[in-house]
């Protein structure tokens, strides 16, 4: 029998608001991240560059072969011109519309399937479901990355988004993952219990009960995944998978390999600075999601 | 001094440690002063938040380090001062002099060596001996904490134990090097019931067998009952009572020792109405009242003692004390204000 | 003998993996692939000579038929004639690989190494200016690409914009200078991209392993700062640490050398992959994704028996 003191009073509070919810708490530490703060902004920043961009409002010249070739920055050329003589500053704001488009698209959409998959697999932990979930993560996992989309170009007769097919398809599997396991530690938890008690079909107590409950996972990986796609943009331009139509970052940056050879540097630079900018704000902002979230994770405490 | 006090084996005085928060230094032990005198069994006892675990820990300089420090005061074992010890010195203490075991079992021990490893490294870190003899005197040691067939016991590793065992294990260690001082942080808490019983009856044996003080750390008053010879009552970062438990259980002389007792459910002649309950709740340490910390939850509490805090008036032979301007059961000639 | 045993197991169950991963490429590449009839004969051709080519190249057969002959030539180890140049795949393969590997070898230890110095230097001085410092370096160099640093290094130490000192191109090595100089400029770029990732993960794991409740016990007991980080805290570490390296491995081989190789005009596995997407080079391909699946593989396996040899919580079976 416990004689212990615990019939008396709860512990101190805080001077400051009591924030109880996982959320409540989260905003209030991340209004107080100086750097996640600042990454926030400057993403701010990009993304209504992009909005008028996509509303047509700047950057619409970005095709037009205007000035002279390799004009260096002037009053009218404020990045200077490529070796076709396009402007480098209209092109370097379109991409950012580019970018926010790869990012978003397949930030949303592998979470999404991500959440759905891993809900599944969890939910199902042990019986043939998790298992094909588990076998098709581990597939993908294994098919080098750059192969996999060149795979998907050739299978999809060199669609344009062909690029976002195979970034989804390979994205995924990390939020899947981690959905996965936190799914099966929520499964055991009496609330799920209780649902069932009442009858609650197995499809609504995913969704509608534990899916809820991996938001803070879901939402920090959206941002990891965001970073990661417009990174392996870059790249892909470089391949020649990657963007097709239009402009981005990465494609400039590709361009620029021949023009550094003769000591251009202009293009190379502009893109560079802005791509590092963006996605470097945006991994300060990640960082702060990450610690208001969850205290356990990356950044110095 | 008196020679009561010359033939204490600890001496805490003044002791304030603080912790770095958000909200600027918190104090979470404010200046308390107590003596264990060598053979004696005492337990710290109150609720979670009230500094009986960091005091544990500043006994052993454990206390860590980036948030929390001891700010003044002195911790007196063996003539040296604890609190001022370069910290190779105190680690060559700890675990030889004064030893200290804690809450958890389940997660106390490296899973990845051996019981038999974590014991001889104990022992080797203190005592130049060979490999063989640390093996045989950690096999004799766990016999002695109640284990059965430890030479095959030794061996394993700690997820092949049960909860009670890895305590006892933990105990064994911690009594390895014949400590003088036994700090036991919740020894008991994380275990069921029987086991409980087990662990505390083989403290008590092994404090007699190996002639050392015992600080039992707890908020169970029913395991204070059946193990300590004396209590120290903590209440928000103070000590408000200290005495024996006996004069503890029957007289108790701080109101807020009496809402604890009161507060136990046990069986009654007659049936009650509710539980008793001590109104209110411990106060938040970043906003803490002029006077004496308890006084708005106190039902003899009286004008003077929301002015200036009660100190702590200890006994001659610093046995007993306690911290009120109005103490229940007071009996005549007890008091002296410490230096 | 257990270990065999364990080994074969483990092997057998990566079976439904490898054929996954050479069903999904199957589908996908050749299957779906670029059709070459058109490519190999001239223009104008005729019903018959379509008909000839496609039966040549296979395409008429079903499907289960032509991923069956995938599934031998992997058995086999024979992937048949490079369509590009003719050279057989497998004397491609045994060319590039040891290219490869002299190639990101030493910028994968070396990234992995500094990564765990680094962290080791932020952990323990967690929460101070240094610590706030090295994090600070490591989500810039996570934020830089990996592109970006490859054309910058190239222009800052083998151009003549910059130092003009190491080779811009090329593999031409013959003695361990040569090495030293074609190896350093990639090894550099390899680290400067890996080195924010490295940090930041040995860092959590690190800080992690020192919060547990034994390194506290153990520093109770008055074990000195040496043992307590060998014996407490590295040792339970290894498993995360383990597991991150040896997954990155089949990474880093094919498609980190990737970019490197094909920017730096270097002859490896990563090149001429790169060289085959471009060209519709259907049996470099195959060979290609086969072996990232097979070295997946063992690398699941290696990773399984390192596990057992370091945390005795896992069990062999």
């Amino acid at each position: 029998m416990s004689t212990s003191t615990s019939a008396i009073a709860s512990p101190a509070s805080l001077p400051e608001e009591r924030h109880e919810s996982i959320w409540g708490k989260a905003i209030y530490k991340l209004r107080r991240d100086r750097a996640g703060m600042v990454g926030f902004a400057i993403v701010t920043a990009y993304f209504i560059a992009a909005l008028g961009v996509w509303l047509g409002i700047w950057g619409t010249h970005w095709s037009d072969v205007e000035g002279p070739k390799w004009s260096p920055m002037t009053s009218e050329f404020w990045f200077g011109t490529n070796i076709i003589g396009q402007d480098i500053f209209q092109r370097a704001i379109y991409s950012t519309k580019t970018a926010f488009e790869i990012g978003l698209v397949v930030a949303v959409l592998s979470t999404l399937t991500g959440a759905v998959m891993g809900a599944l697999a969890g939910f199902f932990s042990g019986t043939w479901i998790d298992e094909i979930i588990l076998w098709i993560k581990g597939v993908l996992d294994s098919i080098p990355f750059y192969l996999f989309v060149a795979a998907v170009a050739f299978a999809l007769q060199d669609n344009p988004y062909a690029m976002h097919v195979a970034m989804v398809s390979t994205f995924w599997t990390t939020t899947g993952r981690l959905v996965r396991g936190e799914v099966i530690k929520l499964r055991n938890f009496e609330f799920v219990e209780a649902a069932r008690a009442i009858g609650v079909p197995q499809i609504v107590i995913i969704f509608r009960h534990i899916l809820p409950n991996t938001f803070h996972i879901l939402l920090v990986q959206a941002t990891i995944v965001f970073v990661a796609a417009i990174k392996s943009e870059v790249i892909l331009s470089f391949l020649g998978l990657g963007v097709q139509d239009g402009v981005s970052w990465g494609l400039m940056i590709s361009e620029s390999t021949l023009e550094v050879l003769a000591g251009y540097f202009n293009n190379f630079i502009w893109a560079s600075v802005l791509l590092f900018g963006l996605v470097m704000a945006f991994n300060m902002f990640s960082d702060a999601l990450q610690d208001a979230l969850d205290p356990k994770k990356v950044a110095a405490p | 001094m008196t020679d009561e006090v010359a033939k204490a084996l600890l001496s805490v005085r003044n002791l304030v440690v603080e912790f770095d928060t958000r909200y600027g230094p918190v104090r979470a032990v404010d200046d308390i002063s107590f003596d264990i005198f060598p053979n004696e069994t005492v337990g710290i006892v109150g609720e979670s938040g009230c500094g009986k675990t960091v005091t544990g820990l500043s006994l052993l300089r454990l206390v860590p380090s980036p948030p929390g420090r001891i700010v003044q005061g002195s911790i007196i074992l063996n003539g040296s001062d604890l609190a001022q010890l370069p910290e190779k010195d105190m680690a060559r203490l700890r675990g030889d002099e004064i030893s200290m075991i804690f809450q958890e079992p389940m997660t106390a021990l490296n899973p990845v060596l051996s019981v038999g490893e974590q014991m001889t490294d104990v022992l080797r870190q203190h005592r130049s001996i060979t490999k063989r003899a640390a093996r045989d005197a950690a096999i004799d040691m766990l016999l002695k904490v109640g284990i059965s067939v430890p030479e095959k016991r030794i061996d394993e590793y700690p997820h092949e134990l049960s909860g009670g065992m890895r305590q006892r294990v933990m105990i064994a260690m911690a009594l390895s090097c014949n400590p003088k001082l036994l700090v036991a942080d919740e020894p008991t808490t994380a275990l069921d019931v029987t086991t409980q019983a087990q662990v505390l009856e083989q403290i008590v044996m092994l404090q007699e067998e190996f002639h050392m003080a015992v600080i039992l750390i707890t908020h169970d008053l029913g395991v204070i009952a059946e193990t300590c010879q004396r209590a120290i009552v903590m209440y928000c970062g103070n000590i408000v009572e200290a005495g024996t438990t006996a004069d503890l259980f029957e007289r108790p002389r701080h109101p807020y020792t009496k809402g604890l007792l009161e507060s136990i459910p046990r069986l009654r002649d007659e049936r009650i109405p509710e539980l008793p309950v001590i109104p209110g709740m411990v106060p938040d340490l970043m906003s803490l009242p002029a006077g004496c910390r308890f006084a708005d939850r106190c039902q003899y509490v009286q004008a003077d003692c929301r002015q200036t805090p009660p100190r702590l008036k200890v006994s001659d032979d610093t046995r007993s004390g306690v911290a009120c301007y109005h103490p229940l059961n007071q009996e005549p000639g007890l008091v002296r204000t410490p230096a | 003998m257990e270990v065999l045993q364990f080994a074969v197991r483990k092997l057998i169950g990566g079976i439904p993996l490898v054929l996954g991963v050479t069903l999904i490429s199957f589908v996908l590449m050749v299957y779906y692939g670029p059709d070459k009839t058109f490519e190999l004969l001239g223009k104008n051709p005729t019903a018959e000579e379509i008909a000839e080519i496609r039966s040549e190249l296979g395409y008429d057969r079903p499907f289960f038929v032509r991923y069956g002959e995938f599934l031998k030539e992997l058995v086999t180890m024979d992937f048949g004639l490079s369509d590009s140049t003719g050279e057989p795949v497998n004397h491609m393969l045994g060319r590039t690989i040891p290219i490869s590997l002299a190639l990101v070898a030493p910028g994968f230890i070396l990234g992995n190494l500094l990564g765990v110095l680094l962290a080791l230097v932020a952990a323990y001085n967690r929460s101070g200016w240094i610590d706030k410092a090295i994090m600070g370096f490591a989500v810039i160099g996570m934020s830089v690409s990996f592109l970006i640093v490859i054309i910058a290094f190239q222009i800052i130490f083998s151009s003549s914009y910059g130092l003009d000192f190491f080779p811009v191109r090329g593999w031409n090595v013959h003695s361990m200078g040569d090495y030293v100089m074609y190896v350093t400029v990639p090894t550099l770029a390899s680290v400067f991209v890996a080195l924010g990732y490295n940090t930041r993960f040995y860092r959590a794991v690190l800080v992690e392993e020192m919060t547990r409740d034994h390194v506290r016990t153990a520093r109770a007991f008055g074990i000195s700062p040496v043992k307590l980080f060998y014996k407490h805290i590295l040792k339970n570490a290894l498993i995360p640490i383990i597991t991150r390296v040896m997954f990155s491995i089949p990474l880093v081989v094919v498609s980190g050398s990737l970019l490197i190789e094909s920017y730096f005009g270097i002859p490896g596995v990563g090149k001429i992959t790169f060289d085959a997407i471009t060209s519709g080079d259907q049996p470099v391909l195959k060979a290609v994704v086969s072996l990232t699946a097979v070295l997946f593989v063992i690398t699941l396996l290696l990773t399984d028996i390192l596990y057992r040899a370091v945390d005795p919580r896992v069990s062999l079976n």
